[in-house]
């Protein structure tokens, strides 16, 4: 092993939300020194706005640092990880890019389900694991029953583990010191072919996609031509460098070393998270283990509250896409909404960030449809159709069955609320597997439940039925067969199609009947009367009816004064060009995410 | 030189009282106030003189006009006559409220040339006038209507409101039942609750109760349906008259005709720019009568013209739309369509007029026909 090898750490934090994970990262970079003081702003590896206001990491972030212990200098490179099941993925393969991980478990709250989940992960990709017990500041800390916890329920080591608190920077260097200690050096050949795996991707508007890389073979250079081996793209470098957290370009990238490549790539998708970078001209045989293709499971239209801003909402998206490569879209036309988007993505949390930052970031004003999942419908002539948007199922006669995707769901809760958990679970057509008790006050139940139910009001559900106790954690298995159908909502007559939604048989009734009185509330009074149905395969289950307007005219005119007259009419018509024209319907912006939430509290 | 059309307005910003419903700007203010208003009053009158003007007709409103002495009134219309020039079959009006109206003051009134009365009577049911604060009794507002009469005024209005707190279709039916036999023309409104005033509070403390829109609705269908058995015709929104006895003046501000507004927050509308006074008293006191002037855009001016011509019996004028650059026809034609098949509105010999019975909701009609 080469004395540079020797000196290098790769480590990334695991860490259930909220226990305090950039905290402590923004201590380590402060404690080495590698951003002064006066840079630091909280959590500098939380880039954009929305993760720092949601105290969620979205986006990995890597740093290098610099420590000294017994005369020593050490290169730390931290990879930051996403905590969120929506980004398993890419926590996954940051996790195979490091040799060790630090596992923050929050003093108050011991082992959450993420933290379970996480320590899992991070054991498969078979790193070194050091607990960190955190926020031991806090009145409710109890450090000797988090240990007993770590050491019960994730059979890890716990009696030596620092217990520090990230937010006052008690105890930073005792982490300091055992990352040096106990994560091993990473090891590689020098001399072998190249072998990086890419743990992330950016995009920029001057270098193109940046690939984040973990060299575990050889070396890269400027000039060097790379290949993605799965893209099967070849290119080559213009820069390599580390992360100070900013990057910084380097001569050369050895093993072991974490860092970026710039190749001039014009498209983020031919640096897919996973991926192998090999050298075009002496390549290594085999790519690193582990690439998987990321699929979207939650999909949901997206369109302009102002029809006018078709261009500008496909702009940011596209934008949105360049840093994201997860994002999938496609064109979409509903006959109540217009020209939009159906889009992509890999779980609820993301389509609420990517809606977020289109509003926030792009100031666009959006409609977006109920989230849907995506199935699979076998027609009776044999063919196999993928079906995400409602509207686009087949006429029931054309049908043989349609399979839904299914979920391996853990909840984890205390045990007095398993029965309003099974309850819910139930109701959600969960079908229960086991239940397991991880210690006195924890419980594991484990159901298989359609994915369709999950992105339906379930995390809210939940955590109002357990007073916020339970965290849950899931991933898509497969697909089952189901008996769905397609529930319509009628306006005038006249189906809409945004309104549309693939439900489960049992359910349709109820869910048709809460819908209509739901929209009844928010359909406003117009000049026509509004007739509301709800129908499955033609047959009218529920029915409401907006009553026709009676009233509105200023009638009084003030001595020839006719600002207030024209003070209304700007401000209805402002209210105007935020309402759908549906037919002789005008429906207002919120109509179409509002069916969305008609369970427990209506 | 060709002489210019317009209609004179006049403001008379003072009253004895403020009723309970009124945001508007009127009030009660001390008599030195009044003596160098009135001096103002005159002065922009004179400021604004030119004989090529051809005053067609001219409106005093208030506050209430009939509150003041007659020696202002009389100065007013004498200073007009003198700096203006006016037409010989010019609609003189002057707003009154039963209290202040006495035989003197209606006799001054008829020597000023003035020659149509509209009179504040809102409601002939004790208990409703005193709900919005109106000081005038049923017999005093009735003996009001008589003198008028007796002193030889042959075009009177008088004001009715609907939605009164525990008004009901009968005291509202009564009312007009007595009114008609006194007056050539009414003015019906809805009572709007309006932020900051007396009865808005009234209403928020629940010591009264709101007539929900509904039924003020309703009222008010019934109403137009039982004035017309009686030849009063709507031709406006909120007016309806016998044969003959239209409100000229009213009628103007939906046609686009020019009005000189003069007096405290009065507005004016003159070669297709609109402006208004102060409503401050001591800035309109300190003014020097220029004032910002917004000429209208043809986008204004498309959008004006229909706001303000539908609410009339004469509607839109569709050729006139189409000069100024608007094809309603062809750019609206769908719009049209859907609500002439619903009886919205009628399309007449190149006129959209919308049709009476749904005047309650022009608003939404002028929506869908706006550019």
């Amino acid at each position: 092993m080469t004395e540079k090898l020797k000196n290098i750490r790769n480590f990334c934090i695991i860490a259930h939300i909220d226990h305090g994970k950039s905290t402590l990262a923004d201590r380590l970079i402060e404690k080495t020194g590698t951003v002064s003081t006066r840079d630091m702003s909280d959590q500098i590896l939380d880039s954009m706005d929305l993760e720092r206001e949601r105290g969620i990491t979205i986006k990995l972030t890597p740093t290098r640092m610099f420590y000294t212990l017994n005369g020593e200098e050490y290169v730390l490179n931290l990879i930051d990880t996403p905590g969120h099941v929506d980004f398993t993925y890419e926590v996954s393969r940051s996790l195979a890019a490091c040799e060790g991980a630090i596992l923050i478990v929050d003093a108050s709250q011991g082992v959450e389900a993420q933290t379970i989940a996480n320590t899992y992960l991070a054991l498969d990709n078979n790193l070194e694991i050091l607990p960190v017990i955190n926020k031991i500041d806090l009145p409710s800390a109890d450090v000797q029953k988090c240990r007993q916890e770590i050491e019960d329920v994730l059979g890890i080591y716990a009696e030596d583990c620092p217990a520090i608190s990230a937010k006052d920077g008690t105890n930073i260097d005792e982490v300091l010191k055992q990352i040096v200690e106990r994560i091993p050096s990473p090891k590689g050949d020098e001399n072998a072919p190249l072998k990086a795996l890419i743990f992330d991707s950016l995009y920029d508007n001057f270098k193109g996609a940046i690939c984040f890389v973990r060299i575990f073979d050889g070396k890269v250079k400027v000039g060097d031509k790379i290949k993605m081996m799965k893209v099967d793209k070849t290119y080559e470098v213009t820069e390599v460098g580390v992360f100070t957290p900013k990057m910084k370009p380097q001569d050369m990238l050895l093993c072991g070393d974490v860092g970026y490549i710039c190749a001039s790539i014009k498209n983020l998708s031919d640096t897919k998270v996973g991926d192998t970078i090999t050298n075009a001209d002496n390549p290594t045989l085999k790519p690193l283990p582990g690439y998987k293709d990321v699929q979207p499971v939650v999909f949901s239209g997206i369109f302009p509250v102002d029809g006018a801003k078709y261009g500008d909402l496909k702009d940011a998206l596209e934008k949105l896409k360049l840093n994201d490569a997860s994002l999938k879209f496609s064109p979409e036309t509903s006959v109540a909404l217009g020209f939009g988007f159906r889009c992509g993505f890999l779980g609820l949390l993301h389509m609420e960030i990517i809606t977020e930052r289109l509003e926030r970031e792009f100031l666009l004003e959006i409609i977006t449809t109920a989230p849907s999942v995506s199935y699979n419908v076998y027609k009776t002539n044999g063919e196999m159709l993928e079906v995400s948007n409602p509207s686009m199922l087949p006429p029931p006669a054309e049908i043989d069955r349609i399979e839904e995707p299914m979920i391996k769901l853990d909840v984890y809760t205390p045990p007095n609320y398993v029965g309003a958990v099974m309850e819910l679970c139930q109701d959600k057509r969960g079908e229960f597997i086991d239940m397991q008790y991880l210690e006195k006050t924890r419980v594991v139940l484990k159901y298989h439940m359609p994915l369709a139910e999950m992105i339906y009001d379930f995390f809210d559900s939940l955590k109002s039925r357990t007073k916020g106790y339970a965290s849950l954690d899931y991933e898509v298995y497969g697909f089952a067969p189901s008996e769905l159908v397609r529930l319509d909502i009628l306006l005038n007559g006249e189906p809409c199609d945004a309104l549309s939604m693939i439900i489960h048989k049992d359910k349709a009734y109820a869910r048709g009947r809460q819908i209509a009185e739901k929209l009844k509330k928010i359909i406003p009074r117009q000049l026509f009367e509004v007739p509301i149905q709800a129908c499955i395969g033609g047959k009218v289950i529920a029915r409401e009816t907006v009553s026709a307007m009676r009233k509105d005219v200023l009638a009084k005119c003030y001595g020839g004064d006719i600002s207030r007259k024209r003070k209304l009419l700007e401000k209805q018509k402002e209210g105007k060009k935020r309402m759908r024209q549906f037919g002789s319907v005008e429906l207002p912006a919120e109509t179409f995410i509002s069916i969305l939430k008609t369970d427990d509290n209506d | 030189m060709t002489m210019i059309d317009t209609m004179i307005y006049v403001h008379i910003p003072f009253c004895d009282s403020k009723c309970f419903y009124c945001n508007f700007v009127s009030g009660i203010y001390k008599d030195d106030i009044k003596e160098k208003y009135f001096k103002k009053l005159n002065e922009e009158i004179e400021y604004h003189k030119n004989k090529n003007y051809n005053v067609t007709s001219i409106y005093i409103g208030g506050g209430t006009p009939s509150s003041v002495s007659t020696k202002y009134i009389g100065e007013i219309l004498k200073n007009i006559f003198k700096n203006y020039f006016v037409s010989d079959n010019a609609e003189i009006t002057i707003e009154a409220n039963p209290c202040s109206l006495t035989k003197e003051k209606l006799q001054d009134y008829k020597k000023f040339n003035i020659n149509r009365l509209s009179i504040g009577v809102q409601s002939l049911n004790n208990k409703c006038l005193k709900t919005i604060g109106r000081k005038h009794t049923k017999n005093q507002a009735i003996n009001a209507l008589k003198m008028a009469k007796s002193c030889g005024f042959k075009n009177i209005n008088a004001d009715v409101l609907i939605g009164i707190p525990n008004q009901n279709y009968a005291k509202l039916k009564s009312t007009v039942r007595i009114l008609k036999k006194f007056v050539t023309h009414l003015s019906a409104y809805m009572l709007i609750n309006e932020p900051n005033t007396k009865l808005t509070k009234m209403l928020e403390n629940n010591e009264v109760k709101v007539v929900n829109e509904d039924t003020c609705v309703n009222y008010y269908n019934k109403l137009v349906k039982y004035l017309n058995k009686f030849n009063f015709k709507r031709y406006e929104i909120s007016n309806f008259a016998l044969k003959g006895f239209t409100c000229k003046h009213n009628l103007g501000y939906w046609q686009g005709n020019n009005y000189l507004g003069f007096g405290l927050s009065s507005h004016s509308y003159f070669n297709n720019e609109r402006y208004q006074n102060s409503s401050v008293m001591a800035k309109y006191l300190d003014s020097d009568f220029e004032v910002e002037k917004h000429k209208l855009t043809k986008e204004e001016m498309i959008e004006e013209h229909i706001m303000l011509g539908l609410r009339t019996i004469y509607g839109v004028d569709i050729q006139y739309l189409k000069s100024i650059g608007y094809d309603i026809l062809s750019s609206k034609k769908d719009e049209i369509a859907l609500l002439e098949k619903n009886n919205f509105i009628t399309v007449v010999k190149n006129r959209i007029v919308v049709n009476q019975d749904k005047w309650g909701v022009i608003n939404q009609i002028i929506l869908k026909l706006l550019p």
